[in-house]
């Protein structure tokens, strides 16, 4: 069974990309400097937290029975003031690297890719449901 | 024009276009979502998904550009 490129898939980019940066805090520390390590997986869970809001924020405002507005307005404010103000402040500690903030920034987006890529390649979006192909050879 | 002078000048340049540059995306990326999932609600959770993971590459591309600005300013002050 395939999941579907449905929005649980956000759902499953994070909890995948939350194992990848466990595995990197624990196996990066013992061969990279701590604080690199530390700084990717900040801008890693920053990105994270960022996506996740991202998509509760769209998920609230665009419904069938329409917007909730109090939920779309309490994860506005999470993600724009305090959200950039938190990325702003991890820009700021003096033992983080600019670029290893980066490389955590765009973890996620890189799972999305791959996870997509694998998709694609695989066709899995192409194939038709079980029930729907066992009707056509009926 | 001195090095210093170009860049505090062009650094913030940069981020307005990038920001300016990120809101047309999205306007754009979203606007024509509803469109698709206005015309075809079936497909309207795939539509999200494609939706919101565009908004998050261009949201990054601005975060990029906001990172450089603080590198730029830095190599000012």
């Amino acid at each position: 069974m395939t999941a579907s490129m449905d929005i649980s898939f956000i759902d499953r980019t994070l909890k995948t990309t939350a194992v990848l940066i466990l595995l990197f805090l624990a196996l990066g520390s013992l061969h990279f400097p701590f604080y690199d390590v530390l700084a990717v997986v900040s801008g890693a869970i920053w990105s994270i937290i960022n996506l996740y809001f991202l998509a509760l924020l769209v998920k609230a405002t665009i419904r069938p029975e329409g917007p909730d507005k109090a939920a779309a307005l309490v994860f506005l404010f999470i993600k724009v003031p305090l959200l950039y103000l938190a990325g702003y402040f991890l820009i700021k500690v003096p033992m983080f690297g600019v670029g290893y903030l980066v490389i955590g920034f765009s973890v996620p987006l890189a799972v999305i890719f791959l996870k997509v890529l694998g998709r694609v390649l695989l066709g899995l979006d192409n194939k038709k449901p079980n029930h729907e192909s066992q009707q056509e050879a009926a | 024009m001195d090095f210093q002078a170009m860049i505090s000048l062009g650094a913030p340049m940069g981020l307005g276009l990038a920001a300016v540059g990120s809101a047309y995306g999205i306007g754009r990326a979203v606007g024509s979502a509803m469109e698709a999932m206005g015309r075809q609600p079936e497909a309207a959770a795939k539509i999200q998904t494609a939706m919101i993971i565009g908004a998050a590459f261009i949201e990054a591309l601005t975060i990029y550009v906001f990172i450089a600005f603080f590198i730029a300013m830095g190599k000012v002050g």
